[in-house]
């Protein structure tokens, strides 16, 4: 089981890079979308633009097939109709009559061509070059009339566009923030739901399940698959749980049966020597029995399979009611139990943990040297139980090894036991989300820390 | 102190381990062999205690005991289990036992146990009693002070609670997982002998230099406390 998540529910540089992302790819779509706007617009403008300046010459050319060449100068000179317009440039050329202009004072040279282009014309000496659109057309008495229209729309667009662009992204900025936060926060919110559902799991609470919704996204996959799991553990649990259930009645009642045969012999036999024998049998059929027990109850422990008893509880609480259980035995062992208590609050089964601690301070009494220290102390949210001995202690190389069912060290093995004590309490400590950790004390012996979650 | 036994098992040798040990303790014992059978003799007739087995073919145990409880039948009803865990303890007794007992067990423990749920209610010291006396021993639950005749003896709170629970069971034999799971409220065993060394401890104090001895050892089984 893993070590519970803290609650702390913050943007961490994942969620943040995410949100950037967003921001980022909103800012760029927003931009693309304003300078397609803009191609647009221009497009359309421009095109507008250049059917004035046709309009302008059609205009004139009625005036020209109407009077003829001077019909048209006259226009020209007089600036009717459409030639009113001051940002209108009329220059009238060639064909053998004199030069006639309007708004400009002489006569550009344009090449003649179909449609309006872009040309930067002096109108004035005294004037800086201006833009314009303009269109020289030959007219049949081989003058060339040329038309221009002041305008430098697309400078002119360009700066608004600047304008208008700089408050897009201002408001897409702003915007984008707002989206990418609240995307952020959104699938912080799912994922954090998810992780709980997850850690609720990893608690033992194999009944959880997720809302699965129908919008057929990646949290609901995820979802449909978590539940999917969720099924598949609790399935296997409840096997695990009837298997062992029926193994325990299978192991159970034979060695009852060695143990009632044991005793029904004891009550026949008067032969010490037999009497003797039989007090053996029995005891290595008692022995046999809480290994039995103890290897169901580790079984049960790590799958879980327990129900789930954590209450508020101070491991210094703990650990007096077991130093008082345990004094008197250490006191005719020669062995002085001490104590070194601070509060420390977890959320932890009294009997799970007591059990564990009367293991750990069995094993300090067998292995151990004359003096065992308990001691405990919060650490972080959660708080640690101490047992430390002044005995050889375990070498470092056998210390994750002792841990595992039915290993015994070699001075071990002539004294009684299964070899389970430590496998029981590091399956203690990871149905609490905690962890067993075995050292070397800071003047030798062994230091046996069970750091239990908050 | 004989009594009548209803035992509902379905291992044969394990019944018959059982029902002799009763039998040479001068009990009655009827038995049957799987949970409807177990049901209806004890809704039919009067038992001291049931003892039952949790897995039984049929129908199981605890289904029985709850039908027991459901037809207001009484009787206390010791459950027998192979599933030893606290778990499956606190089933049982949600489930109306009056005691759980895990399978292996010796039947010096489940004579004592049956016992003990037998006197419940009759012969013994009442709980609200104030002063607990055996022999010359006298312990006042109110001014938590012991003496043995004219001597007055101090006890931590525990050895106190000991003595207490050693007195309330006087003339009955009290077994170390009892201790363990009345005194301390474990249900475990811790494995070593944690009980003895307190009960010797204790002993000392009551019965040292003393003509008449109050703790007996019962060989096989716990203590019993009498002053015969």
């Amino acid at each position: 089981m893993a070590v519970r998540a803290t609650g702390r529910r913050r943007l961490s540089p994942t969620m943040l890079r995410l949100v950037a992302a967003v921001f980022v790819l909103q800012l760029l779509s927003s931009a693309a979308a304003i300078f397609f706007l803009r191609g647009q617009m221009l497009e359309v403008v421009r095109a507008d633009r250049e059917d004035q300046v046709i309009d302008v010459r059609d205009d004139l050319l009625a005036a020209y097939y109407e009077g003829g060449r001077s019909a048209l100068a006259t226009y020209i000179r007089e600036q009717r109709g459409s030639a009113a317009d001051p940002g209108v440039l009329i220059a009238l050329s060639g064909g053998g009559g004199p030069a006639v202009t309007s708004n400009v004072d002489y006569v550009p040279a344009i090449a003649p061509q179909e449609r309006p282009r872009p040309v930067l014309l002096r109108v004035a000496p005294t004037l800086p070059d201006v833009e314009m659109l303009a269109q020289a057309s030959p007219l049949p008495d081989g003058s060339t009339l040329m038309v221009g229209l002041v305008g430098a729309s697309e400078r002119r667009f360009n700066l608004a566009f600047a304008a208008a662009i700089g408050l897009t992204i201002a408001m897409a900025t702003a915007l984008a923030m707002v989206s990418a936060v609240l995307l952020g926060v959104a699938v912080s919110r799912r994922t954090h739901e998810i992780a709980s559902a997850a850690e609720e799991l990893a608690a033992g609470n194999f009944g959880m399940r997720l809302d699965e919704g129908d919008s057929g996204d990646g949290f609901d996959h995820l979802r449909l698959q978590m539940n999917t799991m969720a099924e598949r553990i609790s399935r296997l649990v409840a096997e695990l749980g009837a298997v062992s259930g029926a193994l325990a009645h299978d192991l159970r009642s034979p060695v009852t049966r060695l143990s009632a045969a044991i005793d029904t012999a004891l009550m026949r036999v008067d032969d010490p020597a037999a009497i003797e024998a039989l007090q053996a049998a029995r005891a290595d059929a008692d022995g046999l029995r809480t290994m039995l027990e103890t290897a169901l109850e580790i079984t049960r422990l790590e799958g879980g399979a327990v129900q789930d008893r954590r209450v508020p509880l101070d491991l210094a609480a703990v650990a007096e009611d077991m130093a008082e259980l345990y004094e008197p035995l250490a006191e005719q062992s020669g062995v002085t139990l001490g104590l070194e208590l601070a509060a420390a609050p977890v959320r932890a089964d009294r009997e799970l943990v007591s059990r564990a601690l009367a293991n750990c301070i069995d094993n300090a009494l067998k292995y151990g040297g004359d003096t065992i220290t308990v001691r405990t102390r919060a650490e972080g949210e959660g708080a640690v139980l101490e047992i430390a001995d002044n005995g050889p202690g375990i070498p470092a190389s056998d210390r994750a090894r002792v841990v595992e069912r039915f290993v015994r060290l070699d001075n071990a093995r002539t004294r009684p036991g299964g070899g389970l004590g430590l496998a029981m309490v590091d399956a203690v400590a990871r149905l609490h989300g905690g962890r067993l950790e075995l050292d070397a004390g800071a003047a030798g012996g062994l230091v046996v820390a069970l750091h239990l979650p908050g | 102190m004989a009594g009548r036994i209803l035992l509902v098992e379905d291992d044969p040798q394990i019944g018959d381990y059982i029902a002799r040990g009763f039998g040479e303790e001068g009990f009655t014992v009827d038995r049957a062999a799987n949970g409807r059978d177990g049901l209806f003799l004890a809704t039919d007739s009067q038992f001291d205690v049931v003892v039952l087995d949790r897995m039984l073919p049929g129908m199981d145990g605890l289904a029985v005991l709850k039908a027991l409880r459901a037809a207001e039948v009484e009787t206390p009803v010791l459950v027998l289990s192979a599933l030893g865990s606290t778990d499956d303890r606190v089933a049982g007794l949600t489930a109306g036992a009056d005691d759980y007992l895990g399978k292996p067990f010796s039947f010096a423990e489940l004579l004592a146990r049956v016992q003990a749920l037998m006197r419940r209610g009759t012969g013994r010291q009442k709980v609200q009693d104030t002063v607990l006396r055996c022999g010359d021993l006298e312990l006042d639950r109110l001014t938590r002070q012991v003496r043995r005749g004219a001597r007055k003896i101090t006890l931590q709170p525990r050895e106190f609670r000991l003595l207490e629970y050693m007195l309330l069971h006087q003339g009955e034999v009290v077994t170390r997982t009892m201790l363990l799971e009345a005194v301390w409220d474990y249900h475990f065993d811790p494995g070593t002998n944690v009980i003895d060394v307190h009960i010797s401890r204790l002993r000392r104090k009551i019965d040292d230099g003393e003509a008449q001895v109050l703790f007996h050892t019962v060989r096989g089984a716990g203590y019993r406390m009498a002053a015969d």
